[in-house]
């Protein structure tokens, strides 16, 4: 097993004058859960084709499983996209068999929640079991290395753990597994983060150092509405979390300020800031620019 | 790969059912209705002699009318309905042979058995006098396109909203499903009456194609036959589900009608079993308009019976889809009005 | 006050909603939750008016008072953004200087305005979903149907999503929108789980929390398989009726817990 399994050094990729990827540096190792956070647009989608080798760097390297990502290092690679590359009208067993022998890998066994649908056609279950087969045809051939995108998007609670339950399974049997969200409550089952924006790494490690300095305060008052209105209206990052308001980078006297003007008692408390605040306050900045 | 393919083959039920099918009817159809050679051409006599010549004709020319007291205005007045495909006016020497060029085939079998008579018979060819056989086949390539772009390019049209997923949207909103169908349709009514002037105009240009008849009820033909493509373009496209489906199904109505309509093989020379398919077809009935009108100058009035039949045709398809796509739009609507709310959810306020 | 009473639909032999009561009155956000299959969309295209009842009254406005936003785009790809809104609010009957103004608040509300004349096809997700929004409230609907507003969809669009959808309910609309992500569902004021066309549990979450039966265990190694799940490293553990056995971690339960826990005791008891 080779020491890094993913690696990206310096990466540059530019589109005509557009710079997709810029300067990104990073690396995934067998037995570790990477999550790839970003906005649509920051370079996900862009520094993953380059890892598996689907386009060229403009400048940098990659390395797949310790060399240039040919088809050789492919065969150890699972890879589950968006559209999770399944076949419509085949059935549940058809479609593993057609990616087992793709990779020229064992049929592999039908776990006992898939062995209902075995001859279901794909295109009639529900997203959960078809999220769950595209993993299985994935896993077909014990890849050393897995990349998912946005592996539980649209899938219910009870689903998604046991989604997560086969991702960790693998990561605890080496395998090293890259995976991209957009729902920061998975980001937490991660052991390491990275965040992109404008296509640079602006942030990685756990959650509090993508946090990174970003404050947040929590306005409490029994007016929600009233008070959202206002602060919204007076150009705040706001979001509602529960009942209660949660502002950025913002500070206290200065939201008190508004709601006084407004005629809404409320009480400020400084609370950690989320990942997702991290976020906006990147786009807001963005926009500005 | 090859296991794959064959797996999602055998799911796709319509284009296995082209690929079986299709081979199937072109065989029979090509097997009982392609010929160009009209065995037996109906023909009218008029004239002092009639009876007596209507008796000296050879088996070739089926007596269908016998007139002794007909002029020649008559015997012009039945190739101008298309009622006969060759006239004989007696009571002259040498007797009259008027043929009907329109029926391109029926008359170039005319003209080769009257040659035989020599100098008995003078043989004159109406409508159509040098026998081209882009003059009638243009009137109804004029037609075959209408029919293209209704058909298909409807069809596709309607589809691409149940695809991404719009229709839904539609269906919730105030708007009926008549003005959905009409929305749709009109753009393509447009372009294809344009399309339909631009060829007409240049087929005259071109190919020096007359335009004997009235053009307004050429036009008038040519909307209604629209109409029947346009409905039938909306009913395929409220039995499909993907744009793929909706081409393929639109090529089985079209085929048929390419073969079948008296565009290319003459309906008069096919197999009887297969004939009667033809006069299911809307395009045959339009071919019978624009042949008519533009080669023969026929007048509205004596055809009634193709106008007619389209304008049916129109209704019932239209009327067809209509409900079907009512069906699509508007399944859950309760009969029973919802208990109205009252001001208090007036939306106040920034929204 | 709209919703539906005892619903019932049935799609061939699968019923899709058994006898579902969900009330969502005006100036409050009603979450749905679920999988796939669980109704969500089903009871929200019956209030639609987009499928027939087996069973059951619905409680709804006329479509001219109705909004809708589908699970699917929402949009018409090949129109721009501002063509887009321009064709719903015809629809509705919105004209002339009325209609400038609404399409100039509503992009700006959206941060769509730069975006006004791009194509809908070249909208990242995130903003397409927000002009299907934007297009759903352009008649300001007494209410709001959203279907999965925010699944797929990028954390700061989301969050400008969730603030749309704040602002509308603050106004005086009746919203019920469903959605997979149970943080969502805890901010709105009611919250509905489906699980095979049937509530699981409905109320604020305070609630829900409130009349949660049993105790949740955190543990490395559970006793019993088929009631345990991942979170994170570590696993939870539902006891249902008897308390857990001693020495072992309890858990205040969130609703990830809450859900999954019902979500078991329906699966393990065998429901018909």
């Amino acid at each position: 097993m080779t020491a890094v399994q993913l690696r990206a050094k310096h990466v540059t990729r530019r589109f005509g004058a557009f710079t997709a990827v810029d300067d990104v540096s990073m690396q995934v190792q067998p037995g570790e859960v990477v999550g790839l956070l970003g906005a649509n647009g920051a370079g996900k989608t862009t520094l993953i084709r380059m890892l598996l080798g689907l386009i060229a760097v403009t400048s940098g390297s990659v390395e797949l499983l310790g060399g240039p990502p040919d088809r050789e290092r492919r065969r150890r690679l699972g890879y589950v996209p968006q559209g999770l590359g399944l076949y419509g009208d085949l059935t549940v067993r058809e479609n593993l068999s057609f990616s087992a022998r793709a990779y020229g890998a064992a049929e592999p066994v039908l776990p006992p929640a898939l062995t209902a649908h075995a001859d279901v056609l794909a295109r009639e279950l529900p997203l959960g079991v078809q999220r769950q087969m595209a993993f299985l045809a994935a896993l077909a051939h014990s890849p050393e290395v897995l990349v998912l995108d946005e592996p539980t998007s649209g899938v219910d609670v009870l689903a998604s753990a046991a989604l997560w339950d086969t991702i960790r399974t693998q990561a605890e049997h080496g395998a090293g597994v890259l995976v991209t969200t957009h729902y920061m409550q998975e980001a937490q089952q991660c052991d390491r983060l990275l965040l992109m924006s404008n296509g640079q790494l602006v942030a990685q490690g756990s959650e509090a150092d993508i946090v990174g300095s970003t404050t947040a305060v929590a306005v409490h008052t029994s007016d929600w509405a009233q008070a959202f209105a206002a602060l919204n209206a007076a150009g705040a990052p706001v979001m509602l979390e529960g009942r209660a308001i949660r502002v950025a980078n913002a500070s206290p006297a200065e939201l008190q300020e508004v709601l006084n003007a407004a005629g809404i008692e409320a009480t400020m408390q400084p609370v950690p800031a989320t990942i997702e605040e991290r976020m906006l306050v990147l786009a807001r900045a963005a926009n500005a620019s | 790969m090859i296991v794959k393919e064959f797996r999602e083959l055998v799911r796709d039920r319509r284009t296995l059912g082209m690929l079986v099918v299709m081979p199937l009817l072109l065989l029979v159809i090509f097997g009982y209705a392609a010929n160009f050679y009209v065995s037996s051409l109906k023909t009218a006599v008029v004239g002092p002699q009639a009876s007596q010549v209507a008796k000296m004709l050879p088996s070739l020319f089926d007596v269908t009318v016998t007139e002794p007291s007909g002029t020649q205005a008559d015997a012009e007045t039945l190739l101008q309905d298309n009622k006969v495909d060759v006239a004989f006016v007696t009571g002259q020497t040498p007797a009259l042979a008027l043929v009907n060029g329109s029926n391109l085939f029926a008359a170039q079998s005319a003209v080769a058995a009257l040659n035989k008579a020599g100098n008995k018979v003078k043989t004159q060819v109406l409508y159509n006098p040098g026998l081209k056989t882009s003059w009638v086949m243009i009137p109804a390539i004029i037609g075959l396109i209408l029919t293209f772009i209704g058909t298909i390019v409807t069809s596709l049209g309607m589809v691409r909203e149940r695809e991404a997923g719009t229709l839904e949207q539609l269906a919730v909103m105030p708007i009926k499903p008549s003005q959905v169908i009409l929305g749709k349709i009109a753009p393509y009514f447009l372009v294809a009456s344009v399309d339909m002037i631009i060829v007409t105009v240049l087929a005259i240009v071109l190919f020096g194609v007359p335009f004997n008849g009235n053009p307004l009820a050429f036009a008038l033909g040519a909307g209604i036959f629209l109409f029947v493509v346009l409905g039938l373009g909306v009913f395929i496209s409220t039995i499909s589900q993907t744009a793929g489906q909706a081409i393929q199904t639109a090529f089985f109505f079209l085929l048929p009608q390419i073969l079948l309509s008296g565009m290319i093989f003459p309906l008069e020379a096919m197999a009887a079993g297969i004939r009667w398919i033809g006069y299911l077809l809307p395009l045959t009935y339009f071919i019978m308009i624009s042949r008519g009108i533009m080669l023969r100058g026929e007048p509205i009035a004596a055809l009634w019976l193709p106008f007619l039949v389209l304008t049916v045709m129109a209704v019932v398809i239209f009327t067809g889809a209509t409900l079907r796509f009512r069906r699509d739009l508007a399944p859950g609507r309760p009969a029973s009005p919802a208990r109205k709310q009252p001001a208090a959810a007036e939306t106040v306020g920034t929204a | 006050m709209f919703g539906v009473r005892s619903a019932t639909v049935r799609f061939g032999h699968t019923l899709a909603l058994d006898d579902v009561t969900v009330e969502v009155p005006g100036g409050s956000v009603v979450a749905v939750v679920g999988g796939d299959g669980a109704g969500k969309s089903t009871l929200l295209r019956a209030l639609a008016g987009e499928v027939p009842l087996d069973g059951g009254t619905i409680e709804a406005p006329p479509k001219q008072r109705l909004g809708y936003l589908p699970a699917s785009a929402g949009s018409w790809a090949a129109l721009t953004v501002k063509q887009n809104i321009d064709f719903v609010a015809g629809i509705y009957g919105l004209a002339g200087e009325e209609l400038t103004a609404r399409r100039a608040e509503l992009l700006d509300r959206a941060s769509l305005t730069p975006a006004a004349g791009r194509l809908a096809a070249r909208l990242s997700g995130g903003m397409r979903r927000k002009l299907g929004f934007i297009m759903a409230i352009v008649h300001r609907p007494a209410l709001l149907i959203l279907d999965e507003p925010s699944t797929g969809v990028d954390p700061v669009s989301r969050i400008d999503l969730w603030r749309l959808v704040s602002e509308a309910a603050a106004s005086g609309a009746a919203v019920l929108m469903s959605t997979t992500y149970l943080d969502e569902a805890e901010r709105a004021a009611q919250l509905v789980v489906l699980d095979s066309g049937r509530i699981l549990v409905q109320g604020s979450y305070d609630q829900v929390r409130a009349g949660f039966a049993g105790v949740i265990t955190r543990t490395g190694d559970p006793v019993r398989a088929e009631w345990a799940w991942r979170r994170g490293r570590v696993r939870h553990e539902y006891w249902p009726g008897a308390g857990p056995p001693p020495g072992t971690t309890v858990v205040a339960p969130d609703l990830e817990d809450i859900v999954i826990a019902l979500s078991l005791v329906r699966r393990n008891e065998g429901s018909s």
